[in-house]
């Protein structure tokens, strides 16, 4: 096995701040190497949830096509006009109500990458039920090979209370691994890097380390099949998602035992979460166009704000708290400072938008190599509606996708028919996912 | 009366006479003056209640049929519904005819006894998986209790080594949402390899770097609590060394001040060093001061850092930055970095926020801790004494000392005793840690291992194998004991617990009153505050509250720190101080300190030590409701919220839930139909519910939050908001009007059955794991029934859970497959 430094380090460089006698044996973590593959063939996928709706018809382009106008709150993004595009017209109708308990809240981040109906659990006896996300759908497919095959990031801290559902994790992620086990999803940006770049060591103690994990996870099995001998009839979910655990980091072992590793330059390990909102979403842009540059992951989810999100935004003159001021009922000066937030997340988002297009990536930009889809299971959050959500895609997938329009859609296209198309444009065998009745022409 | 009733809902608009009738028959469900047969009890429901739940009109989803009253328990489910509602007393609902209260008393009465003999005679303690994952907490607490090792670096800090866990109800040790994911799986082996390496002690590690940053809002004009009296400001971090050597303390500053400073760290409350800080010069080359080396007593030095430039930019520090050097001895410390107070006389007083930026007080920024550099050696630790039951004398006694050493942790990490089998999954660990760096490195390696086995990972309970599918057996002992101890202490079984396990001894007459009396006796069941109460009462979301600066200038992590305190004090008061549990409510006592007296406008406390006051009658503080914690949690950021704080009282003290809202909520008006002006919040929100869709829960939840309006976003008493005068009154669904806090409290109390059953509720599903159903109201009535007797203190509650039929026992699967049974 060999270690193939890509870039030399300028460790000097990278230890300011921390104190210069302090050496950080974190810096040379162990990445796949790139080289197996050219790079223009690599699908990169990111989907970002932003929570209660937005103010439509100032989110909505009032033109459509290319050369479309920029509605109002998507005016941040037109220094990257041409590389997105616009969406209206879907719909996540399986977020209605069924009559059934869970909130409309829960239900519109249950429902964004799964097009399944989240039911309540207050009956007895019932069992955590939704579906595979088409993050997770994807991961496993173009994800398999890479050092993380998906990142989960939450920027809310996950609360106890204020769910409008007893199960939080309807609310707390949109990332769901299978049917039964909600991906927990990450605010601490420490921890996202550590999951994309290792937690320290040379590169040569963690080629150690990880054999040693290697060797644990083997005794593991024999004891698991040990275990399972012993256990009478019952309830083996558990037992099985152990198994699948283990199974998978010791995939992931071998595959960076096989393909050897390199090193990279990274910036230095976040220790907190940032004081202000934007710089912890900034950094966990930064964090992830890494993550994409190095191949270290393909796909992730984030979580701009959780629905039902009560933060405040005094940095734009919004004061108030994100969800009660969403039911504006129709009060102008509520509506202003609505659409004052959701232009601040897009403004965010061309933050990170812009990043991925100055990054550089086999012949192109790192953006025209992914697909961003950006968006929420609630349209109108006055009204808790979940139709003719908000939804924009940017970036080309490799030239999967031409850019620069807005394409309205008939009333309540199933927002499933876009996730299929993701899919199957990422190379994901799939003719169904949640309520998609055909893949939707991009 | 029965302003509780109201509060569920109970609607009556006919007269007193007949709320003191509906009063009479809440008081107490075992003071039955009358007994009924199903005949009687099936003429009653055929009267009264099929009226409507009959099977044409099945009003509610719901048919109550007379003719099968004779057989209650098939249908356990229903008859629960019809019990709450009867309790309750919100059925038949208003205006319809109601029997006497002695003939509903006696219907409620014979649906309960009917349920309860049936629950006796065969006993349903639900379902749980065969595998409960350790939540994060408990896995935290296992470590500490196997393997001594606390007061993590908080580069270990477990919020950074696992991944959170869901929760359901506010509780996060729900058997079937402890999910195991590769992520998890990663974090495990990850956290396993680190823990280990501190427990055991290892020289040769790298230097560690801790970084931590004072809040901006943390006050540094007063003493931090646990630092030495004399000092101001600062920080105190309990962090875990792991090994002797020489660590770095360095300290970076923000503000300015005028003079010359001193600075002080201590390990373990003693001074180490101090040195003065010295002030950067603006101008390039400038002459730079050293630091006070005369000042310097002790041993090591302290080091000024002249290529430092983390500390100017960002921070526009007036002062350079600090490093100590210092020895410090393996095991938890408590490091603190302070100033020396100039003026001895200074008052601890409410204090402003520190100002970011220049022109503030100094302060200090940022405390880096690394090291061990020069590391002698793993140190005596109480965590080497712990795991080292033994050292090998010749490497010939290696071996069996390293099987002993195995077998004595895989005993307290498995909660039962150990196979020879067991400690062979250990022994190649052991040997390669051996071979590649010697025997302690040998034993690191078995822990490393350990701590990710499924035995330690997952409480595993096994259904006997010639268990018929679909029946109830008893727990063994030893995973009775886990059940204990992770109940009272979050954690694993101590070896006294463990040993009359393994002896078969804990369901020995008095035996289990008795361990459950040792162990509530015990500091462990602090968890019963910390992680029981705190989830229980959504009280960790005080973390995440961020009261808008200019409208609560007062808010300051100090602040946040009392409210925390104050309400930890208070629960463990209740709590593990065995009070009734109606304390909770009724109180006339809290704890404050300095800041949090001036808050809540009470004079006479001086200091930052907590201490306990009593409230002098007709207060409005006492008890949970009028706490800084509560009040704040149930809040927006620039504002209260009455729905909120309606809502937390339902869920949390009542245990009646409001349904998540409608869809399709129709829009509210935001001006009066013939005025034109806008709407206040209050009269936009009474318009609301003017909507029947939104009525039937607004009704219930504003009341609560109305009464609650005398305390702002902070929990600051007000008599006014924005100028104008609060009005804390109104009117619960029966139409009985209220006034203030007084008025909600007096309300709750006046029906202690239902708080007591909502806690009992909650006890029941953070002891056993998961969501408490219609199947264990029968437990839940019995636990109560006797609790009474004990005016419901505590321990009588949670003796009544330990108890119980769900928690001694498991139900076997009614067949292999039947695992999925859904919808």
């Amino acid at each position: 096995m060999t270690f193939v430094t890509r870039k030399s380090l300028r460790r000097r460089t990278l230890l300011r701040g921390i104190g210069a006698t302090v050496a950080l044996p974190l810096l040379d973590a162990m990445i796949p190497a790139l080289s197996a593959k050219p790079l223009k063939s690599t699908p990169r996928l990111g989907f970002i949830y932003i929570a209660n709706g937005v103010i439509q018809d100032q989110w909505i382009p009032k033109t459509t096509g290319p050369n479309f106008a920029l509605s109002p709150i998507l005016q941040p993004l037109e220094p990257v006009q041409k590389h997105i595009n616009v969406l209206s017209g879907l719909s996540h109708l399986q977020a209605d109500t069924f009559g059934d308990g869970t909130g409309d809240h829960p239900r519109s981040s249950a429902v964004w990458l799964t097009g399944v109906h989240a039911y309540d659990r207050s009956r007895p006896d019932i069992e955590v039920h939704l579906a595979t996300s088409a993050d997770q759908i994807a991961a496993r497919v173009i994800g398999k090979t890479t050092q993380t095959p998906s990142v989960e990031i939450n920027l809310d801290l996950p609360t106890q209370g204020a769910c409008d559902t007893s199960d939080c994790f309807f609310n707390n992620t949109i990332s769901w691994r299978n049917p039964s086990t909600p991906n927990p999803a990450e605010a601490h940006p420490r921890v996202v890097f550590e999951r994309l770049f290792g937690d320290g060591g040379s590169a040569a103690q963690r080629m150690a380390r990880m054999k040693r994990n290697g060797s644990i996870l083997d005794s593991v099995m024999e004891e698991v099949s040990g275990l399972d001998k012993m256990l009478g009839p019952g309830d083996r979910t558990k037992l099985n998602e152990y198994l699948d655990s283990v199974r998978e980091i010791e995939q992931r072992i071998q595959g960076v035992e096989a393909r050897g590793a390199h090193s990279i330059e990274l910036p230095e390990r976040p220790t907190d979460i940032p004081d202000t909102f934007e710089e912890h979403i900034k950094l966990m842009f930064d964090l992830q166009t890494l993550g994409f540059q190095s191949d270290a992951t393909r796909v992730f989810t984030m979580i701009v704000c959780r629905e039902l999100s009560a933060r405040t935004y005094p940095q734009i003159g919004v004061p108030d708290p994100h969800h009660p001021m969403s039911h504006h009922r129709n009060d102008p000066a509520l509506i202003v400072k609505k659409a004052k937030i959701d232009t601040y997340h897009v403004q965010l988002l061309g933050y990170f938008l812009q990043k991925l297009q100055a990054t550089q990536d086999g012949d192109g930009s790192l953006l025209d190599q992914s697909l961003i889809l950006y968006g929420g299971g609630m349209g109108d959050g006055n009204l808790h509606r979940h139709s003719n959500l908000p939804c924009l895609m940017a970036g080309k997938l490799g030239g999967q996708f031409e850019t620069g329009r807005h394409l309205a859609y008939p009333k309540d296209t199933p927002m499933s028919n876009l996730l299929l198309t993701i899919l199957k444009k990422s190379g994901v065998e799939i003719d169904k996912i949640g309520d998609s009745t055909s893949p939707l022409e991009v | 009366m029965t302003a509780v009733a109201q509060i569920l809902g109970f609607y009556n608009p006919m007269t007193r006479f007949f709320i003191a009738m509906a009063a009479a028959v809440l008081i107490s469900p075992s003071a039955q003056a009358q007994t009924f047969d199903s005949q009687q009890a099936g003429a009653v429901i055929g009267k009264y209640c099929a009226t409507c739940h009959n099977a044409k009109l099945q009003t509610a989803g719901l048919v109550l049929d007379p003719t099968r009253v004779g057989n209650v328990p098939a249908d356990a489910e229903r008859w629960e519904k019809v019990i709450r509602k009867l309790r309750a007393s919100t059925m038949p609902p208003p205006g319809l005819p109601r029997p006497d209260p002695a003939t509903y008393n006696a219907l409620a009465g014979f649906i309960e006894t009917e349920l309860d003999r049936a629950a006796a005679a065969k006993p349903n303690p639900g379902k749980l998986p065969l595998l409960h994952r350790l939540s994060r907490t408990e896995y935290q607490n296992a470590v500490r209790d196997l393997l001594a090792v606390e007061a993590m670096p908080k580069e270990m800090d477990y919020s950074l080594l696992l991944p959170p866990d869901n929760s359901n109800s506010g509780f996060d040790n729900i058997a079937d949402l402890l999910f195991v994911s590769p992520t998890a799986m990663e974090s495990y082996l990850s956290a396993a390899d680190k823990i280990s390496r501190l427990a055991v002690g290892d020289p040769a590690a790298p230097p560690m770097v801790n970084i931590y940053r004072v809040p901006d809002e943390q006050p540094q004009n007063v003493r931090v609590d646990e630092l030495p009296f004399g000092t101001r400001g600062g920080l105190a971090i309990r962090s875990y060394f792991p090994a002797d050597g020489e660590y770095r303390v360095k300290v970076t500053f923000v503000g300015r001040s005028a003079e010359p400073e001193q600075v002080e760290l201590t390990v373990d409350g003693e001074r180490a060093q101090l040195v003065a800080s010295t002030v950067r010069q603006a101008a390039k080359g400038a002459q730079k001061a050293a630091p006070n080396a005369a000042a310097t007593k002790s041993a090591g030095t302290a080091k000024d850092d002249d290529n430092d430039r983390d500390a100017a930019p960002g921070y526009g520090a007036g002062r350079r930055p600090i490093e100590f050097r210092v020895p410090v001895k393996a095991g938890p410390r408590l490091i603190g970095v302070a100033f020396i107070e100039k003026d001895e006389v200074r008052d601890e007083e409410v204090l402003r926020p520190r100002l970011r930026g220049a022109g503030a007080e100094i302060g200090v920024g940022v405390v880096t801790i690394s090291g061990p550099y020069n590391a002698k050696g793993p140190g005596d630790t109480l965590s080497r004494r712990r795991i080292f039951v033994c050292r090998p004398a010749a490497p010939s006694d290696e071996e069996t000392c390293a099987r002993r050493i195995i077998s004595t942790l895989e005993r307290r990490a498995y909660r039962r005793p150990v196979t020879a089998n067991d400690v062979e999954y250990l022994m190649p660990f052991y040997t390669a840690g051996k071979t590649e760096g010697g025997f302690d490195l040998g034993i690191q390696r078995a822990i490393q291992r350990l701590l990710v086995s499924p035995q330690f990972l997952f409480r595993i309970e096994r259904d006997p194998a010639n268990a018929p599918p679909g029946t109830a057996h008893p727990v063994s002992d030893l995973e009775l004991a886990s059940r204990l101890s992770f109940f009272l202490w979050s954690s694993i079984p101590d070896d006294e617990l463990l040993e009359l396990a393994s002896q078969g001894k804990l369901r020995q007459p008095g035996i289990l009153e008795q361990q459950v009396k040792r162990m509530l006796a015990d500091s462990r069941s602090t968890s019963l505050v910390s992680n029981f109460a705190e989830q229980w009462l959504y009280l960790r979301d005080i973390e995440n509250k961020r009261p808008n600066e200019a409208l609560f200038a007062d808010f300051d992590e100090s602040l946040r720190d009392a409210f925390r305190q104050e309400t930890d004090l208070f629960l463990d008061s209740v709590l593990r101080g065995n009070r009734s549990v109606l304390d909770l409510l009724s109180a006339n006592y809290t704890f404050v300190n300095e800041r949090l007296a001036k808050h809540y406008g009470i004079p006479n406390v001086h200091g930052s030590d907590f201490r306990r006051v009593t409230f002098p009658p007709g207060s409005p503080r006492g008890g949970l409701l009028g706490q800084g914690s509560i009040l704040t949690i149930t809040s927006y950021a620039n504002r209260t919220s009455p729905v909120s704080r309606g809502k937390w009282v339902l869920e949390n003290l009542l245990s009646a839930p409001p349904p998540p809202p409608p869809p399709d909520v129709p829009a509210l008006k935001t001006e009066g139909k013939d005025t034109g002006k806008t709407l206040t919040m209050r009269d936009a929100m009474i318009q609301h519910r003017a909507n029947p869709a939104c009525a039937s829960c607004h009704a219930r939840m504003d009341p609560i939050g109305f009464a609650m309006e005398n305390f702002d976003g902070i929990g600051r008493w007000r008599d006014r908001d924005a100028g104008n005068p609060i009005d804390a009154s109104g009117v619960f669904p029966g139409g009985e009007k209220f006034d203030g806090m007084a008025g909600l409290k007096a309300a709750l109390l006046s029906h202690p059955e239902e708080f007591v059953s909502t806690i009992t509720e909650k006890l029941m599903m953070y002891g056993i794991g998961r969501n408490v159903q219609y199947y264990d109201r029968p437990a839940i009535r019995a636990i109560i029934r006797r609790a009474a007797r004990n005016n419901y203190t505590f321990a009588s509650l949670v003796l009544g859970v330990v108890e119980s039929a769900p928690f001694q026992m498991r139900e076997t699967p009614a067949s292999s497959e039947a695992k999925t049974a859904r919808r």
